[in-house]
């Protein structure tokens, strides 16, 4: 019917891939302090910093990638407190990193004001945001489908592209083995000689990498501008997905699908004169939903014996699985 | 020379772990290193290997001086260590696991057909079967030493350290280990092994050296030395393995388990068809190699884990369908397996940890508010009672050592009325002077009329106090033994999955 | 007691570090650290109507402090203190013109509708923690964004005032909760603050069940053993955190306001969790907390007047405080830790 075609088209994918970028590497950027064994809860400082330097960068340089520098720098800059902080002072992750997105906050707000003499938002002032990329042969490949590969900026590729990078990371080289030891048993990784601070830097490090990368999508990708917690809580989100995810790069794209989808669905019920506050809360109430009914089903396994310095976060439900030597019934 | 260390101190704040200890170890031989609990194997070991950097003191290997400055430097020099607790990485494969730390990589990349063909070259080799492939949370504790072995193996260690390598192994897999052993000494290799099983010490090692209380008391080649001599060597005294005289007691049945069946967190069955009872004024053991089940049934009873098929009852109540709170209402005391983490609060004070089950109870409480000074003076009533050395009632619990941590728990648990008593392993890392009152207090139960259940990994122990003993072997109880008379050598082939009825002297299959 | 004083010293030194980090920022940012730090105590305690102020901001961050100090003595993060207090705020507000009753009665109905909507909305992550352990941190966090849209919603769509501001109707002067001086909106919500801080304090210290929530806190496989349903207490303390933070939004929706709004109250809740970990969980220590955040907040108003610095140097602020402290106090894991901190375990 005409109202279907007007909601499920591939303008709606195209939105739903969009939007499912930046979601998507902060979960990834996510993945390694998860698998490295630490809970990282500063992902939305990460990405809020990583947005606002963007800007500034941008700015400054009148170019789109060196904002894109400047906000993975700041980003990378609360990465290595966060890692600092609970690493090797050994202070308790989730105030850390709670702390640290209440910084990144407090301070991009104070600096707006320094700079700009304003609050609220900065637009215009000479933010150069990123270009589309037009994949040559998509038009004639593809036809009406060709919006679905081409045209995106260059970080929303980036973002996708990291998933099967990210897979090939884990499995077959030593730092992605590393990183998944020392989350999965950290006594391993010390009796042969592998530092588990140093592995558990690198990964802080390389979260704040791509947490960076999502806020610079934020500020300079499809919007160019900056806003007052402009993040609004896709650092959280992401942080529920990898909570049922595990950090598993494939489970990760899958939520972060499942929140793009909902976030670009929402919108549309928008048009239709849905209220929008209620529409705004839908990807939050869908990450919620997910977090609760995925704990529900999870089983404890080899994460539970694991992930010391994680929360427990997996479900005690008792499982109908068969073995031999039964007791009658 | 192949090891040698020389004047070794090592300290953790007050406490000297080791007190200027110095040993020599030649190649080719097997060098053993008892003590008892606390006298220091494990921490010069870890000195020796890199973990720990001693206070004072050198290492030499192979007559050259080193500085152990972490694992890495050991393996560059030489040494593996095979750890008590393995530390193997579950989600990963046999041949990952062997090769961690050191990859194989083809173009950057992690070549996991290299790893899985070398493991293989290596487990033929030496004779140690494993499946490369296989993944590690799916295998058995036998195995995931030969792997740890494999391990110190593929990085070329020529002096081979192992730490109670036979704590979980049946007797059975404790022989082909010694094998093995003795195969890498005439291969030129040099093994060192701690262990506290001094029959197994007798049996295997060249040399032997004591530790005692951090320091140092003898080494000397074992043939030269008899069972007492070590004994006398590591405790400084006479202790006999003496059974406690006893009254014969035995009333009304008080605890009564039938066909107990139960899963461990893995879900595969890990205590399975368990039935015995246990009579008021008698003490039940419970044998077996740590890892058999006693630690499921114990949290059975006790409501911590549930069932999946029997029932518990005690005093006319299912244990298997009741909370640890309606449990202990029915009579029932614990003195947990895992003392630190589930019998106390270590940042605690003492009166406090008393507290525990008492807290809504008169003269503790009124209309629930807490009276502390009720609490306090029951605290040094038990502090005296049980001779717990600390300096008062306000000390916190984690400052004490082991045993009288285990004074505190016992202190709490003993005087509570029960009925029925469930001890898990009464006198682990305890010294032997608290044992004995341990031991005595245990003994004060059980003439007062107590149903006594004692789980231990220490057979000698079960042999002191138990009236009888059942042993367990991968979840089943194998047979039950009369503790008078009892023929040690029956029991460990019962603890090895031999049938009570096949046990007498066959060969095992 | 020397634990507890080094403790304390090791906190103060921690904030003493953190606020000299803090001037170097404020040199950044091109104004005096002097100027500024003299600014906030003058915003703060300049004079009568100041140190209301400051007694006015610091109510709702005690009463969420001790939100969080509940929480956190039962091993629960409730970082949803927030919106708790949203909820609350609102439910009190619809109470208040919506439900006429004599007065008196219908500010302790307000305040009590209050208490159960804040516990009502922590319900849920509540029940999921305690039954099958889905971390209440994310689950919280991510209900307080769905609680300012919610009641925002609800303000708008439901309750709108015809042309145009987004709040409520003014509640009726009955539902008031009474001032205690004529100058300022100061109120009794102060006092219910300064008992509750003191009540749960005692409760914890001296009652058998506060013995049991601190054992699930800092020990809970030995809680479980001894016989605690280690569950129903987390649910039951989530419960507790999220009522105490429902009642903080119902004192400042009828004492402050009178009304609740769009962008009522905004980072009380943070500010209360934040002055818990300060003061290690202890509700009286909150107390101290409480007054030295709520000073800065009001401070910095006039910080905004007279100085080019924002305020929301102040948030700043506090989170290098809690930086600072989470370095050397908040440990971790227990064993090697020093003195007599609370260990906050997961």
């Amino acid at each position: 019917m005409e109202v279907l075609d007007k909601l499920l088209n591939v303008a709606l994918l195209v939105a739903t891939l969009r939007t499912t970028a930046p979601i998507l590497l902060v979960g990834l950027g996510g993945s390694f302090t998860t698998k490295a064994g630490i809970f990282n809860i500063g992902l939305e400082g990460q990405m809020l910093v990583g947005a606002f330097f963007a800007v500034l960068g941008s700015i400054w340089s009148g170019s789109a990638f060196v904002g894109i520098l400047c906000g993975v720098a700041a980003a990378l800059v609360f990465a290595l407190i966060f890692a600092l902080l609970v690493v090797t002072f050994r202070a308790n992750e989730v105030v850390v990193g709670l702390a640290l997105n209440i910084l990144a906050g407090g301070m991009t707000i104070s600096l707006m004001k320094a700079v700009f003499g304003t609050r609220g938002s900065i637009v215009g002032h000479g933010i150069v945001g990123l270009p589309k990329v037009q994949i040559p042969w998509a038009r004639e490949l593809l036809g009406s489908w060709a919006p679905l590969v081409s045209g995106y900026t260059p970080l929303v590729y980036v973002a996708f592209i990291a998933v099967p990078l990210l897979v090939l990371f884990y499995r077959r080289t030593r730092l992605g083995l590393y990183i998944r030891v020392v989350g999965e048993k950290p006594e391993a990784a010390e009796a042969l000689g592998i530092s588990i601070a140093r592995v558990r830097y690198i990964a802080s490090l390389l979260c704040g990498l791509l947490a960076g990368l999502a806020g610079a999508h934020l500020s300079l990708g499809y919007i160019t501008m900056f806003t007052e917690n402009m993040s609004s809580g896709r650092g959280f989100m992401a942080v529920a997905i990898l909570i049922f995810s595990n950090g598993d790069p494939l489970r990760v794209l899958g939520g972060c699908l499942l929140f793009g989808f909902a976030d670009a669905f929402s919108l549309r019920l928008q048009t239709f004169g849905f209220p929008s506050y209620l529409i705004l809360a839908v990807p939050y109430v869908v990450a919620l939903v997910a977090l609760f009914a995925l704990s529900y089903r999870s089983r404890p396994r080899i994460v539970r014996e694991t992930l010391e310095s994680m929360r427990k976060l997996l479900s005690v439900e008792p499982g109908r699985a068969d073995v031999d030597n039964n007791p009658p019934r | 020379m192949a090891v040698e260390l020389i004047g070794i101190t090592k300290r953790f704040g007050a406490f000297v772990a080791n007190d200027d200890v110095s040993i020599a170890v030649r190649r080719g031989e097997i060098h053993a290193i008892i003590g008892e609990n606390g006298a220091g194997k494990t921490t010069l070991m870890n000195v020796l290997f890199g973990l720990l950097q001693p206070d004072q003191g050198a290492i030499r290997v192979g007559g050259k001086d080193m500085v152990m400055a972490d694992p890495a430097a050991a393996i560059a020099a030489g040494l593996g260590m095979v750890h008590q607790h393995f530390k193997l990485v579950p989600s990963l494969s046999v041949a990952e696991n062997v090769f961690l730390g050191m990859e194989i990589r083809r173009n950057g990349l992690i070549d996991h057909a290299a790893q899985i063909e070398k493991t293989r070259e290596l487990s033929e080799r030496f004779g140690l079967r494993v499946d490369p492939t296989e993944r590690v949370s799916l295998l058995s504790v036998g195995i995931e030493q030969r792997i740890e072995i494999l391990k110190v193996l593929a990085r070329g260690a020529r002096i081979i350290i192992l730490d109670e390598p036979t704590a979980v192994l049946t007797p059975q897999e404790s022989r082909e280990l010694f094998q093995t052993l003795r195969g890498f000494v005439a291969g030129g290799m040099t093994v060192i092994f701690i262990s506290h099983h001094l029959e197994e010490v007798m049996e295997v090692s060249d040399t032997v050296t004591v530790l005692r209380h951090g320091k140092h008391v003898a080494t000397r080649p074992t043939a030269e030395l008899t069972k007492a001599d070590l004994v006398r060597m590591m405790v400084g005294r006479d202790v006999s393995f003496e059974r406690r005289s006893r009254e014969p007691t035995a009333g009304d049945v008080v605890l009564d388990v039938r066909n107990l069946w139960a899963r461990d967190d893995r879900r595969l069955p890990a205590l399975r068809d368990a039935s015995f009872t246990v009579r008021a004024g008698e003490i039940v053991g419970i044998a077996g190699v740590a890892g058999n089940g006693q630690t499921e049934l114990a949290e059975v009873l006790t409501g911590l884990r549930p069932a999946s098929h029997g029932s518990a009852i005690l005093k006319g109540r299912d244990l298997t369908t009741q909370s640890p709170a309606q449990i202990r209402e029915a009579g029932l005391a614990h003195v947990p397996g895992d003392r630190m983490v589930r019998g106390v609060d270590g940042g605690a004070s003492i009166s406090a940890n008393l507290l525990m089950g008492r807290q809504s109870r008169a003269p503790w409480s009124r209309n629930g508010i807490l009276d502390w000074q009720v609490a306090a003076s029951q605290a040094v009533d038990m502090i005296k009672r049980f001779d717990i050395r600390a300096r008062g009632p306000q000390d916190t619990v984690k400052r004490l050592s082991g045993g009288n941590i285990q004074k505190v728990v016992l202190a709490r648990e003993f005087t509570n009325d029960a009925d029925f008593l469930l001890i898990d392993q009464p006198t682990r890392g305890v010294d032997i002077g608290a044992q004995e009152s341990i031991h005595d207090e245990i003994m004060r139960q059980r003439a007062a009329g107590r149903a006594v259940l004692v789980i231990s990994v220490q057979l000698d122990e079960l042999l002191t106090l138990a009236d009888r003993i059942l042993v367990m072997f991968n979840g089943r109880i194998m047979g039950e033994v009369d503790g008078d008379g009892a023929d040690g050598e029956r029991i460990g082939m019962m603890m090895a999955g031999v049938e009570a009825g096949e046990a007498k002297g066959g060969a095992i299959q | 007691m020397s634990d507890r004083w080094r403790a304390v010293y090791g906190q103060l030194l921690a904030v003493l570090f953190a606020l000299a980090i803090g001037a170097v920022i404020i040199l950044m940012v091109d104004e005096s650290p002097v100027k500024v730090f003299m600014t906030l105590l003058r915003g703060a305690f300049g004079d009568q109507a100041k140190i209301a102020g400051t007694l006015l901001q610091t109510t709702p961050i005690l009463i969420c402090g001790v939100a969080a100090c509940i929480g956190l003595r039962g091993g629960m993060f409730n970082v949803g203190i927030e919106g708790q207090l949203f909820l609350g705020g609102f439910a009190a507000a619809w109470v208040g013109f919506d439900l006429p009753l004599p007065a008196g009665i219908h500010m302790l109905v307000g305040l009590v509708v209050a208490t159960l909507a804040g516990a009502a909305w922590v319900s849920i992550p509540a029940f999921f923690r305690a039954r099958y352990n889905t971390n209440e941190v994310v689950s919280t966090i991510l209900s307080n964004y769905v609680a300012v849209l919610l009641t925002s919603y609800f303000t708008i769509f439901l309750f709108k005032r015809p042309g145009g501001w987004s709040e409520t109707p003014p509640i009726l002067p009955t539902a008031y909760l009474p001032e205690l001086f004529s100058f300022s909106r100061l109120n009794w919500g102060l006092v219910i603050g300064l008992v509750l801080a003191l009540l749960v304090a005692w409760f914890f210290r001296y009652t058998g069940k506060g013995y049991s929530i601190s054992m699930v806190g800092s020990a809970p496989k030995f809680a479980e053993y001894g016989g605690i349903n280690v569950k129903r207490q987390g649910f039951l303390v989530l419960l507790a955190s999220g009522a105490v933070g429902g009642l903080a939004g119902g004192i400042e929706t009828l004492g402050v306001h009178h009304r609740f709004m769009e962008g009522f109250a905004p980072g009380f809740g943070f500010d209360g969790l934040i002055a818990a970990l300060l003061a290690n969980g202890s509700p009286i220590g909150t107390i101290v907390t409480a007054l030295f955040f709520g000073a800065l907040r009001s401070g910095s108003l006039l910080l905004e007047v007279e100085t080019t610095a924002s305020r929301e140097i102040i948030t700043v602020i506090q989170a290098l405080i809690i930086l600072s402290v989470s370095a050397q106090v908040l440990m971790k894991r227990r064993g090697d830790s020093t003195a007599g901190e609370r260990r906050w375990k997961f």
